[in-house]
């Protein structure tokens, strides 16, 4: 059962780091998405990155995200992924709810800490 | 909030088009997936792995892709309709595997829905929208009714002259028809036979708006005086007499010495007046003449301006009435008042308190059978509340162990459901069947009402899901650990659940209580009519209308002149007893008149019935005599001014006095076509009192009072009805041929007209509505019971069983067999006798306020009734008591305390 929620946790950090990532760089094929993730963590979250492609299925089906199949760098097919206007505005709202918790989080935390 | 809800529909309708769009995202993404994994391997080929390390590292970093797609699924699609169908097949092994609950569950429903559906259809078919005309709500018809007399009754037929004052001076109508009866006869072999004919107004047709089935319905041209002679046929009297042969149409046939040619057949649903033939006529102002020489009486139809109340109408039509009444006060009440009643109330008077009541038990029926299946479910789901605490500790969510009871309760409500549409067809058919005739309207077609079947579907299927899911609720909000551990020692566990079963089977208890009074009280009623003597001895009685052509009988000599040698000729017949003229048909005693009586002068009107007959009228129908004698075959013969009135007659008129040799006047008799001269009659005999004031439509049906009655001869006037009765040794009809062989050959334009048993007809218009209601009511308090019964058991059985070491350790402890039984029949029966407490004070309230309803004059507090039913409860609740009290005392202590 922790396990879960564990999972849950993870599940909506992901959500927010691929609509990020597409709001910073535009157009993403999955295999882009999970390259600039492995990029900026800089290795500190061990991803599973087929996990990516369920978290862009829910994000398609929220309507924050777009997909349209197109040709990648070394000229094959592949998925395209962008946010959508309404997914720039859930962003932003995430983000700041996002950082908000984790400022919350983090002063508490330090409390614990200075006991 | 509000976004999240939205978001979650977005999803959701995303869902429901991947439910149904095409496989196509599932090899898209296959694809996807095996471009990514291609791209980190050669990523990884790029950093020095070898081909086959870099292929194994990809689909590590990438992960698990049946896990994947599984989670993408279940994001994609409904799951949860797939997951149905092995709920589906989960719910019915589990269903099988219990077979009597499932038996009784899905019978219990399917007696519910089918018997409510069928009765309400036949509620809505006869009573609430039986006509097939588009304004039939605005279609009124008047009837005068004697302020003095306390039922609504009177008269609602109208001269021709009071027809054309009413049509047109009223201000309320927006068209106004009328309707005649007349007897229509017709050659047809050796002599002639009868339908039964109605004269209609010009715009009868317009009026009703209903086309021909055949042919066309009369114009306004038909109605003009040289306008070739034509009639309309009704489609039963069409297929009856006619085999429904089109042929017919357009053929000209002599009805009553004219030719007529039909020219239109109306449909199935046109049955306006109950008549076989339609025929033109324009009412004039003057004398008419109608059925047998009476003269012309109009039965009047109207509909309502739209707006106009019955009240406005009532007051309009009063208007015109008092004119009337100043015209004729003879045809008038001292004092009177216009009635405006619905079409409806035409017919339907004597049947519908019947189908109410029966209604009203049907809805009982309804609940008892849905408290039933509420009880069923409860007990059984107790039973698995370990099943579910196991299912949600093994992960099942609580929606899913909700979903798999929904599962089970549809199944069941739908499999009730099925049946119930089985029972309502098939109940529907006996009982259109089994309804007396006459008591519908001629227009309405009984079929399956689909409303009322969706709404008991509805309800029966809203039971089985509540009471199916409420286990579900409270196990899954419960610690899971505790059913777990519960044994089943019958303390912990369902405590809530138990309170809610006994309050059902109470509530159950009560409301069989309720219907059982109500049986009892029909059957009473019933009971009560059938034991009431009608005077006279119906059986092996031939009852047949004798309407003579008036254009060779006015006079009396000419109508004796045809039964004198008739009644000879069938006296003759073999088989035949006796036989007589008369001109009235029992239970009806005959015309009304205001009476006096030589040398006792009075204030108030007098009226007694009369009633012409010829000397064998009190041998066939086996009247006794109280004192006097009948008349002799000379004394008709001769037209003698005598009379023999019945008991009620002396007793109300001349104190009990010896009324032989008193001389009695009837004013009637002068007013009719063929008057008697002398209206004086001296009286020669008393005969004992037979009904005779049952009139159509009344509530009071037989247990009328009976009215004070006069028979004269017969041959003192040509202008009455003309009734023929046999008595025969056999069955009466088997004499029909004979009897109308002789009436040919007495005179061939003469037609035996709806001949029949006279019992037949007396047990039809008496017996036949309270009998139907009675057996309705018997079969609904059976099932009731029957229901109730299985109710009571089925939740002691439960609560017994899980009680099982509880008895064991009191069985160890020392208790004996009888205590244990004890123990169980007591808390049975605590639960039933609450319920018939309950349920006998409801009686008695519901009984005291439908008093006024009740047929027949029974009390709504009987107490035999209230006894009965008490105690029929006791024995069944006892009984079903009593087979899991035993089981549960031959329980063995040992096996008790280690069961498990």
């Amino acid at each position: 059962m922790t396990d879960a929620k564990k999972s849950e946790v993870l599940q909506g950090t992901l959500d927010l780091m691929i609509l990020k990532t597409l709001h910073a760089l535009g157009p993403q094929h999955g295999f882009g998405i999970a390259r600039r993730i492995e990029q900026v963590s800089r290795d500190v979250l061990q991803l599973n990155e087929g996990t990516v492609y369920t978290s862009l299925l829910r994000l398609l089906q929220q309507g924050w995200i777009a997909a349209e199949w197109g040709t990648s760098d070394n000229n094959r097919k592949a998925k395209f992924y962008s946010i959508t206007a309404r997914g720039a505005k859930q962003l932003a709202v995430e983000t700041e709810n996002w950082e908000r918790i984790s400022g919350v989080v983090g002063r508490v935390l330090r409390l614990e800490g200075e006991r | 909030m509000r976004n999240g809800r939205i978001s979650r529909l977005r999803a959701f309708a995303a869902r429901v088009a991947g439910f149904f769009g095409s496989r196509k995202p599932d090899n898209d993404f296959d694809e996807e997936v095996q471009e990514h994994l291609q791209l980190l391997a050669d990523r990884f080929v790029a950093q020095g792995m070898s081909r086959e390390g870099a292929a194994a590292a990809a689909r590590r970093q990438f992960g698990n892709t049946t896990l994947l797609q599984e989670d993408r699924r279940e994001l994609r699609t409904l799951v949860w309709i797939e997951d149905l169908g092995r709920d589906l097949s989960y719910a019915l092994r589990s269903l099988g595997r219990s077979r009597a609950f499932t038996v009784v569950a899905i019978a219990t429903l399917g007696l519910g829905i089918g018997a409510s559906t069928a009765i309400f259809s036949v509620v809505d078919n006869v009573l609430l929208e039986p006509f097939p005309w588009k304004d039939a709500g605005r279609m009124v018809f008047l009837r005068i009714h004697d302020s003095a007399r306390g039922q609504e009754d009177g008269r609602q037929g109208y001269t021709s002259n009071e027809f054309l004052e009413l049509a047109e001076q009223n201000h309320v109508f927006d068209g106004v028809i009328g309707a005649s009866e007349d007897l229509v006869l017709y050659k047809q072999g050796e002599g002639v036979e009868a339908f039964d004919g109605a004269r209609i107004t010009p715009g009868t047709f317009e009026f009703f708006d209903m086309p021909a089935l055949y042919g066309r319905v009369l114009q306004p041209t038909d109605y003009r005086g040289d306008a070739p002679p034509v009639f309309v046929l009704r489609h039963k009297t069409w297929m009856q007499r006619f085999n429904g042969d089109p042929g017919v149409l357009n053929k000209t046939f002599m009805l009553n010495g004219t030719a007529r040619t039909l020219v239109g057949i109306m449909p199935p649903r046109f049955g306006w007046f109950d008549a076989d033939v339609y025929i033109p006529e324009t009412p004039l102002h003057g004398a008419a003449t109608g059925l047998a020489g009476t003269a012309a009486q109009w039965f009047l139809l109207g509909k309502l301006k739209p707006g106009v109340s019955k009240a406005q109408a009532a007051a309009d039509a009063t208007v015109i009435a008092n004119h009337l009444a100043k015209l004729n006060p003879q045809d008038y009440p001292a004092h009177f008042q216009v009635l405006v009643k619905h079409l409806g109330d035409s017919v339907v008077g004597r049947i519908e308190p019947t189908l109410y009541t029966i209604l009203a038990a049907v809805g009982l029926l309804l609940l008892i059978g849905c408290g039933n299946v509420a009880n069923l479910l409860l007990a059984r789901a107790t039973s698995r509340e370990k099943e579910f605490a196991l299912r949600a500790v093994m992960g099942a969510g609580r929606a899913r162990l909700v979903r798999l009871l929904l599962v089970e309760s549809l199944v069941l409500a739908v499999s009730g459901a099925a049946l119930g549409v089985l029972m309502a067809w098939g109940g529907l058919k006996s009982i259109v069947v089994a309804l007396p005739p006459d008591v519908i309207p001629a227009e309405s077609v009984i079929e399956l009402n689909p409303q009322v079947m969706a709404f008991t579907f509805v309800a029966s299927v809203l039971t089985a899901v509540i009471f199916g899911l409420t286990p579900a609720l409270q196990a899954t909000r419960r610690d899971l650990n505790d059913p777990l551990r519960d044994s089943g020692k019958g303390v912990i566990g369902g405590f809530r659940i138990g309170r809610l079963r006994d309050a059902v089977v109470v509530m159950e208890v009560a409301v069989s209580v309720t219907l059982l009074v109500g049986a009892g009280l029909v059957m009473r009623s019933f009971v009560a009519l059938r034991e009431l003597h009608l005077g006279l001895q119906a059986d092996h009685v031939l009852q047949a209308l004798l309407p003579l052509p008036e254009s060779r009988y006015k006079t009396a000599a000419q109508v004796s002149g045809f039964f004198q040698p008739l009644l000879a000729r069938l006296k003759a017949l073999p088989g035949v007893v006796d036989a007589t003229e008369s001109s009235a048909l029992p239970p009806y005693g005959g015309e009304d008149s205001k009476i006096e009586i030589s040398g006792r002068p009075h204030q108030d009107e007098w009226h007694a019935l009369f009633q012409g007959i010829s000397e064998g009228y009190f041998r066939v129908l086996r009247i006794p005599f109280k004192g006097g004698r009948g008349f002799s075959n000379a004394e008709i013969t001769d037209a003698r001014k005598l009379a023999v009135v019945n008991e009620t007659f002396v007793s109300t008129y001349l104190h009990g006095e010896n009324p032989v040799g008193q001389r009695v006047k009837l004013m009637q008799v002068e007013t009719l076509a063929d008057p008697a001269r002398d209206q004086w009659f001296e009286i020669v005999g008393v005969v004992g009192d037979v009904t005779n004031q049952y009139s159509f439509g009344s509530a009071q049906g037989l247990q009328a009072p009976i009215a004070p009655a006069v028979w004269v001869p017969y041959t003192v006037t040509g202008s009455e009805v003309q009734v023929l009765m046999v008595r025969s040794q056999q069955t009466p009809t088997a004499l029909m041929n004979d009897v109308r062989q002789a009436v040919w050959a007495t005179d061939s334009g003469v037609a035996l007209a709806f001949p029949g048993a006279l019992e037949d007809r007396i047990n039809e218009r008496l017996y036949a509505g309270p009998r139907f209601a009675f057996l309705l009511m018997a079969i609904f308090g059976c099932l009731g019971l029957t229901l109730v019964t299985i109710g009571v058991y089925s939740v002691l059985a439960y609560a017994t069983a899980r009680k099982t070491q509880e008895i064991g350790v009191r069985m160890a402890l020392g208790a004996e067999r009888a205590d244990v039984l004890r123990l169980v029949i007591r808390a049975g029966l605590r639960l039933v006798t609450a319920g018939i407490a309950i349920g006998l004070l409801v009686s008695v309230l519901l009984g005291r306020a439908i008093e006024a309803e009740l047929p027949y004059g029974v009390k709504s507090y009987d107490p035999l009734t209230l006894a009965g039913t008490t105690l029929l409860l006791v024995v069944t609740g006892a009984l079903a008591c009593w087979i899991p009290a035993r089981r549960a005392a031959r329980v063995d202590p040992m096996v008790a305390l280690r069961y498990e």
